[in-house]
């Protein structure tokens, strides 16, 4: 359970849309994909606006792996329970829409994948997925492919967009992934970051904005051990 | 290790931890859905059974040391991670994340009931077994796991807090294989019991 703003929700999952931004496709030097790369994050990275993230300390004090970095997304909530849907009813089974970070811890994530592993670890510390700072229902965002989307950093815009950029839409993305899996209500999807991704700091205060829903603020803190 | 080898992927130096999710869990006696669309792709058309001992959760724990571990194990169970196989290869080649091959409805099989802790014992040397269509295809012991109970709590919770009941699956030994709709597959780990479970395909409605 998770209260966003006023709403309470109870997700079962957290998806999220991998190289979903063209210029942050171009940012990372990764192919463009033909199908949507879709990875999980586990509900311990939840934290709602406002709460810390959490740098942890083994990633803080390795040298190897001292990079987390921020990734604003657009994310949706499912509505009602879904399986293979088509794209042209899509809007049917969201609830509203919300803000996600999708917080990474990149050089593991680099360093994962370059041995083949799956994107697990650097993206599931807790604290690595804050979300809210509400959920805006469907009838309020008419078109969420025309949203501008930005991330500041201690003030400095680093992440600055506009959802229209997303290579798979929304529809598409939902028909896609129900193929797959069965979806719930409450489930969030994240739908992938724009360019400028840039890593974090202890300290750092976060204040990730998407047009129609706000902004969410969150401070770095260094792990207590 | 022999799944390593059979898999010709290197030994690694820590845990390869991945994520399903809770749509992939059904219990004994319920029917794995060979998905309609991977059936029909000739690409893709690979599902595998790898049997594996799990352990359930007791508290929330995090930075568990190794010598506590049990005391955060409720019990042991037997799981199933059903896997699309051709699709995982895919993605691995194309190092990408493993979540369409692994996440599947009905892709996690579990049960037939938790053992507690205490009447396991050692839960490092139990034989392990996977039937399909009543012959053996998978047989091993978890004295031959890779990293050990105690060592895997202690590493994932570096990462992850634990919750009350989540699922933690050890891997498979050698001896994967592809199913079939219509095939039984039945997965037993000593002192804890048999999983069985009919594999059928999917009926879509159109």
């Amino acid at each position: 359970m998770v209260k966003i703003g006023k709403t309470t929700i109870n997700p079962t999952k957290i998806v999220c849309l991998g190289r979903n931004y063209l210029d942050h496709i171009k940012e990372t030097n990764a192919p463009v994909p033909t199908e949507p790369v879709f990875f999980v994050k586990t509900l311990n990275t939840l934290v709602t606006d406002n709460e810390p993230i959490v740098y942890p300390k083994i990633l803080y004090e390795s040298e190897k792996y001292n990079r987390v970095d921020h990734e604003v997304e657009l994310a949706f909530i499912i509505f009602q329970t879904c399986k293979n849907i088509s794209a042209d009813v899509a809007f049917d089974y969201i609830q509203g829409y919300t803000i996600f970070l999708d917080m990474t811890a990149r050089t593991m994530q680099k360093s994962d994948r370059n041995i083949n592993l799956p994107w697990y670890r650097s993206k599931n510390f807790d604290s690595f997925g804050p979300i809210g700072p509400r959920i805006v229902p469907c009838s309020e965002i008419s078109d969420p492919h025309n949203l501008s989307i930005q991330l500041k950093v201690n003030g400095q815009i680093r992440q600055s967009s506009n959802t229209k950029h997303m290579l798979f839409k929304i529809p598409q993305t939902l028909e896609y992934l129900s193929k797959f899996v069965t979806l719930k209500r409450g489930d969030i999807i994240a739908t992938g970051t724009p360019s400028g991704i840039s890593p974090i700091q202890p300290g750092d205060v976060i204040e990730a904005s998407i047009e129609k829903i706000g902004t969410i603020t969150h401070e770095v803190i260094l792990e207590h051990v | 290790m022999d799944h390593i080898e059979e898999t010709k992927l290197e030994v690694p130096k820590e845990p390869v931890l991945f994520p399903k999710t809770l749509n992939c869990l059904i219990s004994d006696g319920e029917p794995i859905i060979y998905p309609n669309w991977i059936f029909n792709n000739r690409k893709y058309k690979r599902v595998d059974y790898e049997v594996e001992l799990a352990f359930v959760i007791k508290d929330k724990c995090k930075y568990v040391k190794a010598n506590k571990a049990y005391d955060h194990i409720l019990g042991y169970t037997i799981f199933n991670d059903i896997t699309a196989r051709k699709i995982q290869v895919k993605d691995i080649a194309s190092r990408l994340p493993w979540f369409r091959s692994k996440a599947l409805d009905t892709f996690g099989p579990i049960g037939p009931r938790i053992v507690e802790h205490r009447e396991i014992g050692d839960p490092h040397n139990l034989k392990i077994e996977l039937k399909l269509n009543g012959e053996i295809k998978q047989s091993s012991n978890t004295k031959h796991l890779l990293f050990k109970i105690p060592e895997l709590l202690e590493n994932i919770t570096q990462f992850f807090t634990m919750e009350p009941g989540d699922i933690v699956a050890t891997g498979t030994p050698s001896g994967i294989g592809p199913i079939k709709p219509g095939d039984i597959l039945e997965a037993s780990i000593e002192k804890i019991g048999t999983l069985s479970n009919k594999v059928v395909l999917e009926e879509v409605v159109t």
